[in-house]
């Protein structure tokens, strides 16, 4: 047993000691999950250092965004701003949570080479560290998810019980993808400008701008979007709306294989991650 | 449970890196591996280095191994696979005691932070709860000698107050094995002085001391046996009064 006074590396292989000590990784990473969320904190912090505002930039830019988006569209599909503000409003700040885990994800370990290359800390430390920063973007979000929500009347048919369920299971999948970037940016430099690429492309296919009915007779093709499912089990609650049982199955099954995937990738390249850098 | 006492075994150490040079870090490339099937080489690009060759080494409290060897000989690598961030491809290495790694001393420096708020990020990477280091922080912020400057970021600092910033929250960790790369001479004279000063210290407390240099002086002055490594093969470990027999071979 491995503990902060007896440390034991050995050059054994097979898959299954490789399997224990990619869990071993993931122990110790929550024993000691209060750095993650240091550097976590800190990132926020020094990222938005000696600004007026500080990380409040983040709302106020969200803000605007969800503003000016809301009221062109509305016009444009002549959609009632009472209806098609709070949707917008929830469809970019939670494929945010997506797209910034996942964007973010690339950087995971090739920004933390110098602490990789001299100090035995897990790697999943790093990966929290993403996940707990998109977490704090996403606390100064939904200031604005909760005002304009309050503010139409929401409130009394939202289901946030459900709909925290629902960002239970986008982070349950936003994590894995997230590490799997970070994985694969770590040892090929192409991957962080597809994943930008791919997150661009989703972000456009997905119903986040525009209401999902208005894709009429095609509305089929949306099952296969993995993006509108993460997206419809937060935002469809908030609404007072259903969730599809579809989407759940596809969330869970999603989350139990890339996990699956992700950890078995993690376990064969755990020991070489710190040579890619 | 009695703690084990401090100690440092390597058993056949054998370290190989897989260089991944430009070529092998294109994804095009690596593609293209896979669809000519091989006929470019199953490792273009890759290329196998063995930085360390069958070292054994067993160290016990008290002892100070100094580690000599020409550049790119493998004594940084042996640091950093005794710290537990590189993993033995043959062999094993085992570490009873809390390691300090202080190999690079930018390790954990944000130059847009402060001098306190970069003290307290070191201090939690190395493993310090947030109220460890507040119990410190006064011990270590006097020994920087920065003053009101250590409340301004680390940008604004001279590369010797950043390098006495580094030092001093480096060296406030209690450890049991210090591996040290030589980066020893830090600042100005005085603080020099005041850095030999701490690390005699340290290493009083510490157990074990491993130091890679180049320096005889300070071989002599901090390590009582001494150990060279030649293309990653590593010598006996011998006293340090042969340390002339050793550098004349």
């Amino acid at each position: 047993m491995e503990t902060a006074t007896h440390m034991l590396r050995t050059g054994q292989r097979g898959t299954l000691f490789q399997l224990q000590m990619a869990l071993r990784d993931l122990r110790t990473s929550f024993q000691r999950i209060g750095l993650a969320w240091s550097l976590a904190t800190h990132d926020v912090g020094s990222r938005y250092r000696g600004s007026i505002l500080g990380p409040f930039w983040i709302t106020l830019s969200m803000g605007l965004m969800v503003l000016g988006i809301g009221f062109v569209y509305a016009n444009l599909f002549h959609i009632a701003l009472q209806t098609f503000l709070p949707y917008v409003a929830l469809g970019i700040v939670f494929f945010g949570v997506m797209t910034g885990a996942i964007n973010e994800g690339c950087d995971t370990f090739v920004q933390a080479a110098g602490m990789l290359s001299q100090t035995s800390l897990p790697m999943f430390t790093f990966v929290w560290r993403t996940m707990f920063r998109t977490l704090i973007n996403l606390g100064h979000h939904l200031v604005i998810v909760v005002a304009v929500l309050a503010y139409y009347g929401y409130w009394r048919m939202a289901h946030p019980l459900l709909a925290l369920v629902g960002i239970g299971l986008m982070l349950a999948n936003a994590s894995w993808a997230s590490m799997l970037a970070g994985i694969a940016s770590a040892r090929f430099r192409d991957i962080p400008q597809i994943v930008v690429s791919v997150m661009q492309f989703a972000i456009f296919m997905t119903p986040v701008f525009w209401p999902a009915d208005k894709f009429g007779a095609h509305r089929a093709v949306l099952d296969f979007n993995p993006f509108y499912h993460l997206l419809q089990a937060v935002r469809a609650p908030l609404l007072g709306q259903a969730v599809a049982p579809l989407s759940y199955i596809v969330l869970v099954t999603m989350a139990v294989v890339g996990w699956t995937f992700t950890f078995a990738i993690f376990a064969r390249t755990r020991r070489r991650i710190v040579h890619y850098l | 449970m009695t703690p084990a006492p401090v100690s440092i075994t390597c058993t056949d150490l054998t370290l190989r890196f897989p260089v991944y040079g430009v070529d092998a870090k294109s994804l095009k490339k690596a593609i293209a591996r896979v669809t000519v099937g091989g006929a470019l080489g199953r490792h273009a690009g890759i290329t196998d280095v063995t930085a360390l060759q069958g070292v054994n080494l067993q160290l016990k409290a008290g002892d100070r191994l100094g580690l000599i060897g020409h550049n790119g000989s493998g004594k940084t690598t042996l640091l950093r696979a005794l710290s537990g961030a590189y993993e033995p491809d043959e062999g094993a290495i085992e570490v009873h005691g809390r390691i300090a790694a202080l190999l690079d001393l930018s390790l954990g420096i944000d130059a847009t932070a402060t001098g306190y708020e970069n003290i307290r990020l070191r201090g939690r990477i190395a493993g310090l709860s947030s109220k460890d280091i507040d119990g410190k922080m006064d011990e270590i912020a006097a020994f920087t000698g920065l003053g009101p400057f250590l409340a301004m970021p680390v940008k604004t600092y001279s590369a010797g107050m950043q390098a006495r910033l580094a030092f001093a929250a480096a060296t406030a960790v209690e450890a049991d094995v210090l591996l040290m790369d030589e980066w020893i001479a830090v600042g100005d004279a005085e603080f020099q002085k005041l850095a030999h000063k701490r690390l005699l210290k340290l290493v009083e407390r510490a157990g074990i001391l491993v130091l890679a240099t180049h320096e005889a002086p300070l071989l002599k002055l901090y390590c009582n046996k001494v150990m060279r490594l030649d293309g990653g093969v590593a010598s006996e470990v011998l006293d340090i009064r042969r340390l002339d027999e050793l550098l004349a071979r």
